[in-house]
């Protein structure tokens, strides 16, 4: 093994003690050899109910989520050369909350199940293409596009909000927002993975691309990069995978975010080393928050998206102090 | 100027209220639980406005009731515009509604939470007296303890182990409206703890609590929508596949005389439910 794959095999080492520890750890007490027993037998024993219809599919989904946003996050700031760049920022997070929250307004949710999600991914890729058409032609003019379709989705939430039916919809809109894995099920994953996948695939082939984009933009198109190509392959693949993902679990910050730059220092700074170990990471990360979301029994259930948020903003503090040192 | 047009608005409702065979026509509520008792209380007529919420609620309890009768928001808007001559409020009404209520010289009524089969009975004697009904009133408690009479003639079974599980945090507890009408039902709710309201469980140990049967709250004026989904996990749906009885939310979160029904509803429910316990 050289030297350079070792943060790969660490990071994967991480996510699989994680995915292990999700499933021997939940608000019931299932002892390690039921869930082996579980595993083994899907039957119609507790454990095994709760092993595979409840917590197997929730490490999915978290994989799967994770992974999107710790790659798409990996990918932007590479793409983008900015350190604060995150699966947010092209609006496809705000669509997919837009088009989920719009569901639950007209009550779709209540028509069919699986309304939300799938409104959730029109918003997506509706938000998507709309960065699309007005940021084509340039790094900045992509960005710009994508603070404005995200300020524009989230213009439309608000208002959404303040028109609510009722308090009890305006409350469920705000709690969706939140995040959560809880009470997902296969069903969830069979829709939104096809599309993450796909995502995944395409963020994953942009290696070269970042790293020939750390000489400047010129040098990376003398290198034989296709820029415009680039950018829409990576609005493609951020669109469907943490559309897909933000569709299903509501709004996750700070993976995205803090992921990379776990990664940076093990990789040489190398942006295109970052993916792989990024996208393991991130699911790693999104795994353990989710385990504490189980563990802390509170009154109200402690929402994902919160506990992301409370360990990934203090991280910003830490990226600060950091920058002040290298910085001269 | 301003003085003497607040003394002549207050004036006018004011010399009607007192003389005690005067009834009130033009009542307003501005509480979801008050209008329904308001609407079956009293003629149309004598309704200036209910809530925005109304609606969902009447069209679940009596289809029609609500049809023609402003709506009104909660704001001092409404209470100006629509010159009531008796305010109905939930047990809390802001200082800015009893003042203008107390500035138009309408009398306003605080109808309480009512958590018991006795507080449906305290509100509707309470709100019968305030809006000059109190016939009807007595009518509705009657017919409300004839449900209940009834419920209790019926032979006694062996207690149903049930959670009221709309997916979500909230699931109702001992000391709540939904609690009474479960026990009432001759069913354990099993999410009861001792002075707990609501609490939250999650779909884990719901399956560890094996209940006997999932209530679902549904069909009612806060409609659920993201717990109507959570609701529907698929090994909820397998599992308890004719386990899951569909209560109207409304009956359940208001005190109303159709509680007592509820309750009679969910027994004949119960007596329906299949004889073997949930598989395992």
């Amino acid at each position: 093994m050289t030297p350079s794959r070792w943060p790969t095999a660490i990071a994967f080492l991480v996510l699989a003690l994680a995915v292990a520890a999700s499933l021997f750890l939940g608000r019931v007490n299932v002892s390690p050899a039921e869930v082996i027993q579980g595993l083994l037998s899907p039957g119609a024993s507790l454990a095994g109910l709760v092993v595979t219809e409840l917590r197997l599919p929730r490490a999915v989904l978290a994989i799967l989520v994770g992974a999107s946003l710790g790659l798409s996050g990996a990918v932007l700031q590479g793409l983008l050369r900015n350190p604060l760049a995150e699966p947010g920022l092209l609006g496809v997070s705000n669509g997919a909350a837009l088009g989920a929250v719009l569901s639950i307004y007209f009550g779709l949710s209540q028509a069919f199940p699986l309304a939300t999600p799938l409104l959730g991914l029109v918003g997506a890729v509706g938000a998507g293409a709309m960065t699309f058409a007005f940021g084509r032609g340039g790094t900045l003019s992509l960005i710009l596009a994508g603070s404005a379709v995200s300020g524009l989705a989230l213009a439309f939430l608000a208002l959404a909000l303040n028109f609510a039916p009722n308090p009890y919809a305006a409350y469920e809109m705000n709690i969706w927002m939140l995040g959560t894995l809880s009470e997902k099920s296969w069903d969830h994953i069979l829709l939104a993975a096809p599309f993450i996948a796909l995502g995944l695939g395409i963020l994953a082939t942009m290696g070269r691309a970042v790293d020939a984009l750390t000489l400047g933009e010129v040098q990376a198109r003398s290198l034989g990069i296709d820029l415009d190509r680039t950018r829409i392959l990576t609005l493609l693949g951020v669109g469907l995978s943490v559309g897909a993902a933000t569709s299903v679990t509501g709004s996750i910050g700070f993976i995205g975010l803090v992921a990379p730059h776990l990664v940076r220092p093990f990789v040489g700074h190398q942006p295109g080393r970052t993916l792989l170990p990024s996208a393991l990471l991130g699911a790693a990360l999104l795994i353990c928050a989710d385990i504490v979301t189980r563990l802390l029994t509170t009154q109200n259930e402690l929402r994902l998206g919160v506990v992301t948020s409370l360990i990934g903003a203090p991280f910003f503090f830490w990226l600060v102090l950091r920058l002040r040192k290298v910085a001269p | 100027m301003g003085a003497a047009a607040a003394v002549l608005l207050a004036s006018q409702p004011a010399a009607a209220a007192p003389s005690g065979y005067a009834k009130p026509q033009r009542i307003l509520s501005m509480n979801l639980c008050a209008d329904m008792l308001l609407l079956e209380l009293v003629p149309k007529p004598r309704i200036a406005a209910v809530t925005y919420l109304a609606h969902d609620g009447a069209e679940a309890l009596f289809p029609g009731a609500d049809a023609g009768i402003a709506i009104n928001h909660g704001t001092a808007e409404d209470i100006i515009n629509l010159k009531p001559d008796l305010i109905l409020a939930g047990a809390f009404s802001t200082p800015l509604t009893r003042r203008l209520a107390k500035a138009i010289g309408a009398p306003i009524v605080e109808v309480p939470d009512a958590t018991s089969f006795d507080d449906i009975r305290r509100n509707l004697h309470q709100v019968g007296a305030a809006v000059g009904e109190p016939a009807r009133a007595e009518t509705l408690v009657a017919r409300m303890d004839a449900d209940l009479a009834a419920l209790a003639a019926l032979p006694a079974r062996p207690p149903v182990r049930v959670i009221a599980w709309s997916g979500g945090d909230s699931v109702p507890g001992k000391e709540t409206l939904s609690g009474r009408i479960i026990e009432a039902a001759g069913a354990v709710n099993i999410a009861a703890r001792p002075g707990q309201t609501y609490g939250a469980i999650d779909v884990e140990e719901l399956l560890a609590a094996r209940p006997d049967a999932l209530l679902y709250g549904g069909g009612g004026p806060l409609k659920a929508s993201v717990r109507g989904e959570e609701g529907q996990h698929r090994v909820l749906r397998r599992l308890y596949a004719g386990r899951r009885i569909v209560y109207s939310d409304i009956a359940h979160t208001c005190g109303l005389p159709q509680s007592a029904r509820s309750a009679l509803d969910l027994r004949r429910a119960l007596d329906a439910l299949p004889e073997q316990r949930v598989a395992r």
